[in-house]
């Protein structure tokens, strides 16, 4: 649900057509030019792109591409390195410079801070990569299982809380090779309308009937489930051989926690298994930073599969899948992720088990929990700071995600240059990976944030603010600005 | 002066803009200026003005609803290559809120370009012409039909 000025909505459409319509007159220009200076050679080949397809990517995306794809030289910590790049042609080609200019990062996730050098993840991981070398360069089930291997399937079931996990080499690869595997045709696959990209081709590389229901609406995906079930298959009307409801734990472009308890009852209601999403939520949330469980209080019992990535808050790669012991049986004799794909990298592997012990406390200090502590108060401070400024803030408290709401298109690469030229660099994302109208630029706080960093981003966030006009509520009066006036006055 | 935005169930990025609040007024604002925009360019008459923003109109959503196929997008994987936005709006479910309002549009324009016109005749033919032609390819009984193999797949 979120809170639109109506005049921005007009303009924003407005804004759109404009430049759909400055698109297609160029196009028009293009095809008049092609033809009259047609070089043949390729006479009764298909063509690459058909019909409008890439007209997006060439009219829209490549006029503001420098804000995208920005190439770093450095970790990604608080602070790195932005390498300088320029066009000769209007953005068509971007040349990159050897100029860098260190910027504050608030687009990395790095939740937990692990993606920089470490001290206790960083010389182990050294170790292992002198000891294993980089890659097992051989699938799971050839000569790719090294006691690594093993013991991080052991430390990730652990942790998540359930009996058995297997690991993948690539986050990604674990949603949209898994579904394949769990369901096929005859089965439903009712999935969240603001699912990630992996599960959506997970989903329709199985072969099941897809159904979506309203982001985040546990009476919707009810009556959705009603509705099926009482309908059974497409054209014959038998009954559903399985149904999965997948879901994520932060929606990682709204940054809002899933109602997981509703969702949970919904699903035990009609028999109906549970696969959670927590990408962006395991390490993340939570006392101990087992995830969005235990975060609302739901038992790990009942959600059937649990999958996630080690991408965000270890600092490492990867994805696993966690679940029962026959699940995971099954998953490692049938998945061809595990069959054919190269094993997770052996450096990687103990990164990951290197920040499972930080965070549960096992290398003897108390860093993990500092660390979550830290992070939940840089998000809570963040978040309520942009919102007394009058920013449009989404997501939910605790989340470490804040996408900052800009709408109008112009207003995207606007935020987004004004910023840089101040050191701090935001990704902001844009149609069609979020709604045409609701534009955003996305925050990610980090644990290796300091409070400085956090006062910087804000200052500049709100003289950039002031320039490209995002401030769509009316800002909190600051009391400490009230004082100071009204000492002044005596 | 804030209006609330819900995330739809549509999963085509080509149509589900066309759900959130704003478009329908956007729409008129843009016909309207575009009279105001043809009037002072050409100094015609009212009438004339109505009549070539209608006929504009018409070719232009022609052209977008009911000619050009498929997505902008190549992600979607050419799901809708075979569709065009008129038989994707909604996912295909016919006589919804928003396909009648589209439908009521080019007709209310005929009416004012018509009556601004005084049913003189070289204006009066284009115009019902125009509005026949927009009408018709709106029917629920028209969806997914080619008539006559036209605008059909290879």
């Amino acid at each position: 649900m979120i809170t639109i000025p109506y005049l921005t909505a007009l303009s924003t459409y407005f804004s759109y057509g404009l430049l759909f319509a400055f698109g297609q007159f160029r196009d028009f220009f293009r095809k008049i030019f092609d033809w009259w200076n047609s070089t043949t050679d390729l006479q009764g080949y298909a063509p690459i792109c058909l019909g409008l397809e890439d007209f997006y990517t060439r009219r829209l995306y490549l006029r503001i591409q420098d804000c995208f794809g920005r190439p770093i030289s450095s970790a990604p910590d608080a602070w790195f390195d932005v390498v300088e790049r320029y066009s000769n042609d209007n953005n068509k080609t971007l040349i990159r410079t050897t100029k860098k200019s260190r910027c504050l990062n608030l687009g990395s996730y790095n939740y937990l801070g692990f993606a920089a050098s470490d001290e206790y993840c960083t010389p182990r991981a050294i170790e292992t990569l002198k000891r294993f070398s980089p890659s097992t360069c051989s699938s799971r089930v050839d000569g790719g299982t090294t006691s690594l291997h093993n013991e991080l399937e052991e430390y990730v079931a652990r942790f998540v809380g359930k009996p058995a996990a297997v690991v993948f080499g690539m986050g990604y690869v674990t949603n949209s090779a898994i579904l394949p595997v769990l369901i096929g045709k005859g089965g439903l696959i009712i999935s969240d309308s603001l699912n990630h990209n992996s599960i959506v081709n997970g989903a329709r590389g199985s072969g099941a009937t897809i159904r979506v229901f309203q982001h985040n609406t546990p009476s919707h995906l009810d009556s959705v489930l009603r509705e099926q079930i009482a309908e059974g298959q497409p054209r014959t009307h038998r009954p559903w051989k399985k149904i999965i409801v997948v879901i994520e734990g932060i929606y990682s472009m709204e940054g809002e926690l899933c109602k997981l308890p509703e969702i949970v009852a919904v699903c035990k209601k009609y028999k109906a298994y549970v696969y959670l999403d927590e990408a962006h939520s395991i390490g993340a949330v939570g006392k101990t930073g087992r995830g969005v469980c235990e975060l609302l209080g739901v038992d790990t019992a009942d959600v059937d599969i649990m999958m996630g990535t080690f991408t965000k808050s270890f600092g490492s790669c990867g994805g696993y899948i966690a679940g029962s012991k026959e699940l995971i049986n099954y998953l490692k004799n049938n998945c061809p992720a595990h069959l054919y794909a190269t094993s997770i990298s052996p450096p990687a592997a103990q990164q990951i088990i290197s920040s499972i012990k930080v965070i549960l406390g096992e290398d003897g200090s108390n860093r993990g929990a500092q660390k979550l502590a830290r992070i939940r108060e840089n998000s809570n401070f963040f978040r309520s700071e942009l919102q007394k400024m009058g920013f449009d803030v989404l997501g939910d408290n605790d989340s470490p995600i804040m996408p900052i709401m800009l709408y109008n298109p112009a207003k995207i690469p606007a935020f987004s240059r004004e910023c840089l030229k101040q050191n701090v660099a935001v990704v902001t994302v844009a149609f069609p990976a979020t709604p045409l109208l609701l534009a955003r630029a996305r925050i990610c706080i980090s644990a290796s944030h300091t409070k400085e960093d956090l006062m910087k981003a804000l200052e500049v966030f709100s003289e950039v603010g002031d320039l490209v006009g995002i401030k769509y509520f009316p800002a909190e009066p600051n009391k400490q600005h009230l004082e100071k006036c009204t000492t002044k006055e005596d | 002066m804030y209006v609330k935005a819900t995330p739809t169930a549509d999963l085509n990025r080509n149509t589900e803009w066309f759900t959130y609040p704003g478009v329908w007024t956007t729409y008129i604002l843009i016909l309207f200026f575009a009279w105001l925009f043809i009037l002072s360019l050409f100094g015609c008459s009212p009438g004339m003005a109505w009549t070539l923003v209608h006929l504009a109109h018409f070719a232009v959503t022609y052209h977008c609803f009911h000619w050009k196929k498929g997505t902008p997008f190549s992600d979607d994987q050419g799901i809708y290559n075979r569709l065009t936005w008129w038989e994707q709006i909604d996912s295909g479910k016919q006589l919804t809120r928003n396909r009648k309002f589209l439908t009521v549009v080019p007709v209310v324009l005929y009416l004012i370009a018509s009556h601004t016109t005084d049913y003189n005749n070289p204006m009066l033919f284009f115009n019902t012409l125009a509005v026949f032609i927009l009408v018709v390819a709106k029917f629920p009984n028209m969806h997914k039909v080619r008539i006559f193999g036209i605008n059909a797949d290879q």
